[in-house]
């Protein structure tokens, strides 16, 4: 016990030391803490009175993650969790540090993770989750972690672990992690089709979703200003809720959400309720107003999260200007290859204004050629934002599609003087 | 023109790293010239001549893919044969270009056969070669993004596609890229490949129609778009 409790207050001194010279800190305790005793995660979770959940999968981790934290926190359940920037081991163990006094965790009655999936097989079996949710299984920054199957098997581990799992029936990669604790969720027919997974834009040798009866079902999902209406039947009561995130992917959220919060003894009515307060998580169709423009920003990481973004821009109901930002860092994935699996054709019937933007501009302006789509292209991003704001009037609404570390360095354009670590929250 | 024929080899099973482009890139070329064309999808048991084919492209896959497709592509190795022999164009890239040589030979011993087009075998090794690679040919650099474990091993005489400028190539010791056999190439660079090289890309159709179409010359096209990228990504880590 003395040797954890010196691990992490070490480990919050170091963050404080960090932070006092300016390197934001935000991984550092977990680092020291883990060179000292590296069973600092599994006895800090043992003290959480509720347990801890885990949310993963490729896309909606983060949407997903927040959407069942605002349900339980007002639901009065005082709730410790990770910013999204944070989701890999040493960034878990500096949450668990940081929220720890004399080596227990104080004030939290549960937690909830969103996890990469890299680091799921790793950490889900030290966090002993109460419950895992899955959202979805598709190909993301290959270059980073491997072929999907290796993806698929890092899930499988989290899920044997977790002593119940919230599973996406529609999705066969997902569905196939079960194994008999699941409670599931999916859509209606209509909504289903317009989120092909991962087997269907690709192919592959895995059979097709089973016929599951499901526990959580998203019946409708209707666009309405800058979010949607969305009609959800969990645990035999049906709730309809004004989300302020749009897309038929985050009634998808909602609904793993909602079935999660029920999962935990959260009343859907009173969830429902809190989801219509929630603000959109960064980047996930969050509005900010810049120079009277209401920009609209929508992150990409992967093929089937940038459809989704395309079918946001597809179902708009004005031309507008849009503004892609491609960055190859490490944090995006090196391999811009995935752009081609992107159907940019879809934009060849819509009117608008595309530029590109960030390192791989160039590719990005590429692809849009091949998709019989003109646009503009301006790598440096403070320039290609001025620019997409002289094309577009006041009060318009711009639509910026970034990737990771590209939306990192807008964000500090668009919300100069804020800290990066504000816009998580 | 009769119609050019280009084959799109397992486009469900082996398009994990975006290979698809290189089917995108060669429709809109030929479109852009209003030389009509089609794509064949050749899945795995389709029941296909290769020999009506101008062009073949085929590109990478997940390890599960690999092993069916290997079983395909076995089953069928005479029709390919006899269509690289008489001159079809092949772009093969990573996981199928893997299965073109005579075998793969994972880390844990297990032995996929392949059908021996070029006389090379592939040996699973520690470590993923990944990155943004450049490689110096006789169609000028080409630029594109490898990700792979296996290492390959031409046999002397068999002729690599190019010399490695940055990146790994074929394997981490030889400095040669890919593999050419008559009209036939193998490579490790995704990217796509073809839509950041173009010149190698209308070099893929001008031999493919070659064979069925007599003596074909390509109209020029404006590939300023094209370079740029290739530049750019010729740049990056």
């Amino acid at each position: 016990m003395l040797r954890l409790v010196v691990a992490v207050s070490l480990g919050r001194l170091a963050g404080f030391l960090s932070r006092l010279i300016g390197r934001g800190g935000s991984a550092i305790p977990g680092l020291v803490a883990g060179k000292i005793d590296g069973g600092v995660i599994d006895k800090l979770v043992a003290s959480i009175p509720g347990g801890v959940v885990i949310i993963t999968g490729t896309n909606g981790k983060t949407t997903t993650t927040k959407m069942l934290v605002t349900a339980l926190e007002r639901s009065g359940k005082p709730v410790l969790t990770n910013p999204t920037g944070s989701n890999l081991e040493r960034g878990v163990a500096t949450v668990l540090i940081s929220a720890s006094r004399r080596g227990r965790i104080r004030g939290y009655e549960m937690a909830v993770f969103e996890i990469d999936e890299a680091a799921v097989s790793v950490l889900a079996p030290r966090l002993d989750p109460r419950l895992v949710v899955v959202t979805n299984l598709a190909r993301d920054q290959l270059d980073r972690y491997g072929e999907l199957d290796a993806t698929a098997a890092h899930l499988g581990i989290a899920v044997d672990a977790a002593k119940r799992a919230v599973l996406n029936a529609d999705d066969p990669a997902v569905a196939a992690l079960d194994v008999g604790r699941t409670a599931w969720f999916g859509a209606v027919g209509e909504i289903r089709r317009t989120m092909p997974h991962d087997g269907v834009l690709y192919g592959t040798d895995g059979p097709d979703a089973p016929a599951v009866e499901v526990d959580g079902l998203l019946e409708a999902a209707e666009p309405e200003d800058d979010g949607q209406r969305i009609t959800v039947a969990v645990a035999d009561t049906r709730v309809e809720i004004a989300l302020r995130v749009p897309g038929a992917y985050n009634g998808y959220n909602a609904t793993a959400a909602l079935l999660a919060a029920a999962e935990l003894g959260v009343d859907p009515i009173a969830a429902a309720a809190s989801l219509e307060q929630m603000s959109p998580a960064f980047g996930r169709g969050q509005v900010i107003i810049f120079k009277d423009r209401r920009i609209k920003l929508l992150l990409v990481k992967n093929p089937a999260g940038f459809n989704q973004a395309l079918r946001l821009l597809v179902d708009a109901p004005h031309p507008a200007q849009v503004l892609i930002a491609i960055n190859d860092n490490h944090a995006d994935g090196r391999d811009v290859s995935w752009l081609w699996d992107v159907s940019f054709e879809d934009l060849q019937h819509t009117e608008h204004r595309i530029g590109t933007s960030g390192t791989r501009a160039a590719d990005m302006a590429l692809r849009l050629k091949y998709a019989g789509i003109e646009s503009w292209s301006e790598p440096g991003l403070g320039e290609a934002l001025a620019e997409v704001v002289t094309l577009s009037a006041d009060g318009e609404t711009i639509y910026v599609i970034p990737t990771y570390t590209a939306m990192l360095s807008l964000l500090d354009l668009l919300l100069p003087g804020t800290a990066r670590s504000a816009a998580w929250t | 023109m009769t119609e050019i024929v280009i084959a799109h080899l397992y486009p469900r099973r082996m398009n994990i790293y975006g290979d698809t482009g290189n089917v995108i890139a060669l429709s809109r070329r030929l479109e852009w010239r209003s030389i009509p064309f089609r794509v064949d999808l050749v899945e795995v048991g389709t029941e296909y001549d290769l020999l009506n084919a101008d062009v073949v492209v085929a590109g990478g896959g997940e390890d599960t893919s690999q092993i069916s497709v290997a079983h395909d592509l076995v089953a069928r190795a005479d029709n390919v044969h006899a269509a690289v022999d008489s001159g079809v164009a092949f772009l093969v890239v990573c996981g199928t270009y893997q299965l073109f040589g005579r075998r793969f030979v994972a880390s844990d011993g297990s032995e996929l056969q392949g059908i021996g087009v070029f006389d090379a075998d592939t040996v699973g090794g520690d470590g993923r070669m990944i990155g943004n690679a450049v490689v110096a040919t006789e169609f000028g650099r080409l630029v594109g993004f490898e990700n792979h474990g296996g290492r390959t091993l031409l046999d002397i005489g068999q002729a690599p596609l190019g010399q490695v400028v940055r990146g790994n190539g074929n394997n981490d010791s030889t400095g040669e890229e890919g593999a050419v056999t008559n009209n036939c190439f193998g490579t490790y660079l995704h990217g796509s490949v073809l839509p950041k090289n173009p010149i190698f890309a209308d070099e893929l159709l001008r031999r493919g129609m070659e064979r069925r179409h007599g003596g074909v010359s390509l109209q020029q096209l404006d590939d300023t778009a094209e370079l740029a990228a290739a530049e750019s990504a010729a740049l990056r880590p």
